[in-house]
C-alpha cells in the first residue's frame, strides 16, 4: 500500500542527499575544536590560567589558546576595553578566519561595568563588532567561563552561534559606530566589502552611507616592507 | 638612631625658608614650601641627606582654590625614610620648573602630568603624549573636565539585568545600588 511516493523526501536541499548529514558533522567536529585568542584587555584576564591549566583545564572540552588570530576561532575579550584597545581589538577580529565567535568576558563588555563613566573605555563591545555570548561578572570565576565555553559549543553544534555573518550583514552599522568613536578617517587593512562578497554574506546594511564615507577617504592598502630590524634606517633622499 | 636622624633632618630642613614640616611618622615626613623654593629643597635633600630617589610626582587639581598641588615624593635608603613635598601652584597659567637636572625619573612624571592636567614643565626634556596618544580632548584629569557628560555624548550604555538577578534582589540580595543611582545624570529628582 505505501509506495514509494509516500516516503517525504526533502526538497528545500538539493544536491548531494548527504549534504545534511555532513553539515551536522562538520558543526559537531566545529564546536569540538576550538581555538581561542585571549585579547587580555582587562582585569578579567587574571581568571583565564585556571581556566586552562590543570584545575578547570579547558583543554578536554578541546579549546586551547592559539597565537595567531589568522588562526583562532575564538576572540575572547576579557574586561574593559579601553577606546585605544577597541581599535586593536577590532583589527584583530576582522583578521580573523570566517567562522569566527566573539565572547566578551566580564560585566565591563557588557555596559562599562565600573568604568561607566570612564571617557576612556568603549561602553557595549556589540556596538562595534557582533558578540556571540557575554558571561558576566566582575569577574566571572572560572566555572562560569567554561560554562560559557559549553554554551557557545552547544550553539555551534546547533547553527546558532552565525552572528559573524551579521558582521558583514550589517557592515555599515558597526562600521558607523566605529566611525563615531574614532573619527571618520578610521580605516582597518581588511577590505571587509570584498570579504563579504567572497563569504556571499552581502545583505541590505552591508553598504551604506557609512562606507560610502570610508571609500571617500580609504587608502590603497599597501604590503608592508619586510626588512630586518637592524637595517630599517632613516629614508635618505 | 632614627631619632638622632630625624634630629638632623629637621636641623637640616630649617635651613629652608617658609618650610611648614609635619611628621607624619618615624619614617614619613611631609614638607609644605612656597614654589620658588622646591628646587634648593630637593637639591638638599638629595646632596646632604641621601634622599636620592624620586618614587612619585603626585598632581591635585584644587580648581576651587584656583590651584594645582604637585607633591614630590623623595625616599632614602639610608635612613629608609620619605620626604613628601607639597607645593602650590597657580592653576592659570600652569607652568613649573621641571626638576628634570636633580632626578632625571622626573622626565616620566611630568610628562604624565602634563598630559593628564595640562601642566608645563619648563626643561623637561619631552613634553609630548605619553600614554593617551590617541587622546586629542582636554587633560583629562583637571577637574572642570566632565567624564560623565563626555560618555553619555559618545557612548550609550545598556542595562544589565537579568531575572536571576531580580529575583536576587526580590530577596533581598544582589545589587544594592540601582544604576539610576549611580548615574548622576540619570538621577530622578
Ligand atoms: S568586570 Fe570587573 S574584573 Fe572584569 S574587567 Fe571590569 S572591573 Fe575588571
Amino acid at each position: 500500500m505505501s509506495s514509494i511516493k509516500q516516503i517525504p523526501v526533502i526538497t528545500e536541499r538539493k544536491g548531494n542527499p548527504l549534504a545534511r548529514v555532513f553539515d551536522e558533522f562538520v558543526r559537531f567536529c566545529r564546536s569540538r575544536s576550538l581555538f581561542i585568542l585571549h585579547y587580555c584587555t582587562g582585569c578579567g584576564a587574571i581568571e583565564l590560567p585556571p581556566a586552562m591549566t590543570s584545575r578547570f583545564d579547558m583543554e578536554r572540552l578541546g579549546i586551547q589558546p592559539m597565537v595567531s588570530p589568522r588562526q583562532a576561532d575564538i576572540l575572547l575579550i576579557t574586561g574593559y576595553v579601553s577606546i585605544k584597545t577597541l581599535k586593536r581589538v577590532i583589527l584583530t577580529y576582522e583578521q580573523m578566519g570566517s567562522p569566527k565567535y566573539v565572547i566578551g568576558i566580564c560585566s565591563c563588555t557588557v555596559n562599562g561595568g565600573m568604568y561607566w563613566q570612564s571617557y576612556a573605555t568603549a561602553k557595549k563591545l556589540d556596538e562595534y563588532m557582533p558578540v556571540d555570548l557575554y558571561i558576566a561578572g566582575c569577574m566571572p570565576r572560572p566555572e562560569a567561563v567554561l560554562a560559557g565555553l559549553q554554551k557557545l559549543m552547544d550553539r555551534i553544534h546547533s547553527g546558532e552561534a552565525n552572528s559573524w555573518e551579521d558582521y558583514f550583514r550589517n557592515y555599515d552599522y558597526y562600521l558607523g559606530n566605529q566611525q563615531k568613536l574614532f573619527g571618520e578617517n578610521w580605516q582597518t587593512p581588511t577590505d571587509i566589502i570584498t570579504e563579504a562578497k567572497h563569504y556571499d554574506l552581502i545583505g541590505e546594511g552591508t553598504l551604506g552611507k557609512h562606507t560610502q564615507l570610508l571609500e571617500q577617504h580609504q587608502k590603497p592598502l599597501e604590503a608592508l616592507d619586510m626588512r630586518l630590524g637592524h637595517d630599517l634606517k632613516e629614508p635618505t633622499e | 638612631m632614627s631619632q638622632e636622624l630625624t634630629h638632623w633632618l629637621d636641623d637640616l630642613l630649617e635651613e629652608i625658608e617658609g618650610i611648614k614640616i609635619r611628621r607624619k611618622s618615624s619614617r614619613r615626613v611631609r614638607a609644605d614650601v612656597p614654589a620658588d623654593a622646591l628646587p634648593a629643597l630637593l637639591e638638599l635633600l638629595q646632596g646632604r641627606a641621601g634622599y636620592i630617589h624620586l618614587s612619585a610626582i603626585s598632581c591635585v587639581d584644587w580648581i576651587e582654590d584656583d590651584e594645582f598641588e604637585l607633591v614630590y615624593h623623595v625616599w632614602s635608603y639610608e635612613s629608609h625614610s620619605l620626604v613628601s613635598a607639597h607645593i602650590r601652584i597657580a592653576r592659570e597659567p600652569g607652568v613649573y620648573l621641571s626638576v628634570y637636572d636633580l632626578y632625571q625619573p622626573a622626565g616620566f612624571f611630568e610628562r604624565d602630568i602634563h598630559e593628564m592636567y595640562g601642566i608645563h614643565f619648563e626643561g623637561s626634556p619631552n613634553m609630548e603624549k605619553f600614554i593617551l596618544t590617541e587622546w586629542d580632548g582636554p587633560p583629562p584629569m583637571r577637574k572642570e573636565f566632565d567624564s560623565e557628560a563626555y560618555v553619555n555624548e559618545h557612548l550609550n550604555w545598556q542595562e544589565y539585568n537579568p531575572p536571576w538577578l531580580q529575583e536576587l534582589i526580590a530577596e533581598g540580595g544582589g545589587v544594592i545600588i540601582p544604576p539610576e543611582e549611580q548615574r548622576f545624570s540619570r538621577k530622578k529628582d
